[in-house]
């Protein structure tokens, strides 16, 4: 809609330099490979982050992502040994949902703060995973469907089926966020909540709907990662919703909600990615990568604050 | 006489805009100084610059006949120059004398507060205002002229020799600003010099010794005591003659479009102008969400007959399709000040330009464009993101919002708060077309005068309920309206 500045297009800017400069001193960089490396290593990120973007954009912020991909990978597990490829799927997206709903009614009905309902949902889903695992990965002895496990390392026309999933979700998801009445109503109400009350929309119901996108696409994420890992981990996906909001903020989205791109979200999402792949690449301490991507963070929220400034 | 404090060839230049050009102003010892121009005519700059928070690009700063320069509020302060501003910059949560002696509370020998000095200053801060609160009561509880009390407490606990209002009475009810001016008028002669801002111009002869009129970031004009009229400063803030009374056409009464289901005076006809009435905090922006659907508490439905119809109102949305349109008292409630003026527009009919799965924009697009110009929105741009406009575009927008739909009732919460004369005059004119065309309009005001000049009825609120309907020609005067909104 919105005529879009040169500044609007500083995460893109900053993504190429960054694959300029790293391609220089790490040529292996541009290796079919390592390409196809930092596709996969961005999929799942990509798919959370897009949830991320949702809930941020009405004006809520979601904590549990990280954890509900753990019990949405182990649930899938668990009901594809004994169901089939198809139902686990589903249920570890259903499950996904069903945390982001609850997260929704919470914040929404009991008007409980965001951050301290998801914060609640995260330690309290993750305690569910190691009660439902008692710790270890499920299956522990026999294996997954031969079938999902090939969906982790087989391709389609050289791109693995694994990436395949975010490249479609992304069309469709910024589709509906910017040509449906639906897509308007979260921005507006993430902009400015009285407002959109007042103009007819039930606040309440987008908002509730956005945590109901950010659980399922965690569940799908969970799933997706446990085809990667040939099981589903108790332990997977920790620290993932912070990575998920940095690259919110890193597509330039506020805050505060009603601005930013999902398409942007997933440039943020590659600029951690290939970050991290290119610090390794140079052979750069993994310690230091942290402090490096936490550098990072805080330089892209400081330089949209000199943004907004003028 | 001998200023204390004067502006001499002030400049001042925002990136293109040109906000102060060479102004030169003197404010006196112990008067009361009125400062009046349309927005954006240089007002808040040159009291920002007087209060320490922008510098002047070139020009001098006089104090005492001295040149300062101030490098933050601090330093304004320090030289006892107080801004007081709308937003008052009390902290709610803290008590009363905490307000008053916030940021110089006054220390033992041992480095500790010593609460018992603080709070013997800050009585008698209150009391050259004449104003005895409980000391220890949270601000956040107290109204907001009291509130402001609070904030001119502060200035004059610093020895404030200069305090500067800004706009201090646009939130205030008539009662409450007699006895801001009551202070004024006190201040005055402790020898406080008062500049203050406003947009109601009807006060200004009765409080202010001089008047300065600011246009484009210039001085226009400087007036005397009983030297200027209203419609003296209206010709130098804008330049030109804006018919500033619109009066009610006393058209015959339509249909009735909206009615309450417990309150039969709250009735509003096709092709009349309904004015609500009400001291600050007797319940009509209570009353106007009842009608919208948006009841204070989330269960509270409102019952209601449209065109004769019984109905029952429990969400906005249910407002707007039974073509019922709000536009609330503070702009930054009913406009999402990031988006475009193309979005919020629009905002209200996401349904009907909309199937479910796809927005038809370039139906949407003609209608914006049309309402744009008809409503002579400026800049002329639906990309325009909305807190770039100035106050009355940005009500104008408010309006627009409703205008693009099919709404036939208005309800308007204080619809001219904060805007300039020709803003003002502007939103009246809409209003009287809206109900021209067949809609019935229901508007509160604080400003008594705005009421009796629009209105064919008027409701008296008090204490969130209505306490007399009066007709124009069969019983409405102002006083007959005083009567019953007070008492």
């Amino acid at each position: 809609m919105r005529k879009e500045t040169l500044i609007g297009q500083i995460p893109l800017i900053t993504l190429v330099v960054l694959c300029v400069v790293i391609s220089f001193i790490a040529p292996q960089f541009l290796s079919a490979l390592n390409l196809s490396n930092v596709l996969v290593q961005a999929a799942v990120m990509t798919v959370i982050s897009m949830g991320m973007t949702f809930v941020i954009l009405a004006g809520g912020f979601d904590l549990s992502v990280g954890s509900i991909v753990a019990l949405a990978g182990c649930i899938a597990a668990a009901v594809m040994l004994k169901a089939g490829i198809v139902p686990g799927v589903l249920a570890g997206v259903a499950v996904g949902a069903l945390v982001g709903l609850v997260n929704g009614l919470v914040i929404t009905a009991l008007r409980v703060n965001p951050f301290i309902t998801t914060l609640g949902t995260m330690v309290l889903v993750r305690g569910v995973v190691f009660l439902f695992t008692g710790g270890a990965p499920i299956p522990s002895e026999s294996t997954l469907p031969q079938p999902f496990l090939d969906f982790g390392v087989v391709r389609l026309l050289g791109i693995h089926y694994l990436v395949w999933v975010p490249a479609a979700l992304v069309l469709v998801l910024s589709w509906i966020l910017a040509n449906t009445p639906y897509g308007r109503s979260v921005y507006a109400t993430g902009g400015n909540r009285e407002a959109a009350y007042f103009s007819g929309i039930n606040v309440n119901r987008v908002v509730t709907s956005t945590y109901v996108w950010s659980g399922a696409l965690a569940g799908l994420a969970g799933v997706m990662l446990a085809s990667r890992l040939q099981s589903g981990q108790p332990t997977a996906g920790e620290f993932y919703e912070l990575t998920a909001i940095a690259a919110v903020v890193l597509g330039g989205a506020a805050l505060h909600g009603g601005e930013g791109k999902l398409y942007k979200t997933v440039i943020g999402v590659f600029i951690m990615v290939v970050l991290g792949n290119g610090l390794n690449l140079m052979n750069v301490d993994s310690y230091w990568q942290r402090v490096a991507v936490g550098a990072v963070i805080i330089l892209a929220a400081a330089a949209d604050r000199l943004k907004k400034g003028n | 006489m001998n200023s204390i404090l004067a502006a001499e060839n002030l400049s001042k230049r925002f990136y293109a805009t040109q906000a102060l050009k060479r102004v030169s102003f003197n404010l006196f010892r112990g008067e009361v100084h009125a400062l009046v121009g349309e927005n954006g005519a240089g007002k808040s700059t040159l009291i920002k610059i007087f209060g320490g928070i922008h510098r002047a690009g070139s020009g001098r700063v006089l104090l005492d006949g001295g040149t300062v320069h101030f490098h933050s509020p601090a330093d304004a302060y320090a030289a006892g120059i107080a801004v007081i501003s709308q937003e008052l910059r009390v902290v709610p949560q803290l008590a009363v004398f905490e307000n008053v002696m916030l940021g110089h509370l006054p220390r033992k020998r041992s480095g500790l507060i010593d609460w018992k000095a603080a709070r013997q200053r800050a009585r008698e801060a209150l009391d050259r205002l004449h104003f005895q609160p409980d000391l220890d009561a949270q601000v956040g509880s107290m109204s907001f002229a009291e509130r402001q009390s609070v904030a001119i407490a502060r200035a004059l606990s610093r020895d404030a020799r200069v305090l500067i209002l800004d706009e201090p009475t646009a939130a205030l009810e008539e009662r409450e600003v007699r006895s801001l001016f009551e202070v004024i008028r006190r201040l005055k002669g402790q020898n406080v010099a008062i500049l203050f801002v406003s947009h109601r111009l009807e006060e200004i002869p009765a409080i202010a010794d001089r008047c300065t009129v600011m246009r484009d970031g210039g001085v226009v004009a400087e007036f005397g005591r009983g030297a200027f009229a209203p419609g003296d400063l209206v010709l130098n803030m804008t330049g030109r003659a804006v018919d500033v009374e619109h009066h009610a056409r006393g058209t015959a009464a339509g249909e009735v479009l909206l009615e309450a289901a417990l309150e039969p005076d709250l009735r509003l006809h096709a092709r009349q102008l309904t004015g609500l009435a009400g001291l600050l905090g007797s319940g009509t922006t209570q009353l106007l969400r009842h009608m919208f659907g948006a009841g204070e508490r989330t269960r509270e439905r409102a019952g209601v007959r449209i065109r004769g119809r019984e109905a029952t109102l429990a969400h906005p949305s249910q407002a707007i399709s039974a073509g019922i349109g709000m536009v609330q008292n503070e702009r930054a409630l009913g406009l999402v000040l990031s988006h475009t003026v193309r979005e919020n527009i629009v905002l209200p009919h996401l349904r009907r330009f909309g199937a479910f799965w796809r927005m038809d924009d370039r139906a949407a697009e003609g209608v914006v464009r049309e309402l744009i110009a008809a409503l002579d929105i400026r800049p002329a741009d639906p990309d325009a993101v909305v807190h770039s406009l100035s106050g009355g575009n940005q009500q104008k927008v408010a309006l627009a919002k409703w205008l693009a739909g099919r709404i036939d009732v208005l309800l308007l919460d204080e619809p001219t708060q904060g805007i300039d004369v020709a803003a003002k005059a502007y939103i009246h004119r809409l209003m009287h077309e809206f109900a021209e065309k067949g809609g019935a309009v229901l508007f509160a005001s604080s400003e008594i005068h705005e009421v009796m000049s629009l209105s064919d009825a008027v409701l008296a609120v008090k204490r969130n309920s209505i306490s007399a309907r009066l007709e124009r020609g069969q019983g409405l005067s102002e006083q007959a309206v005083r009567d019953a909104m007070s008492g």
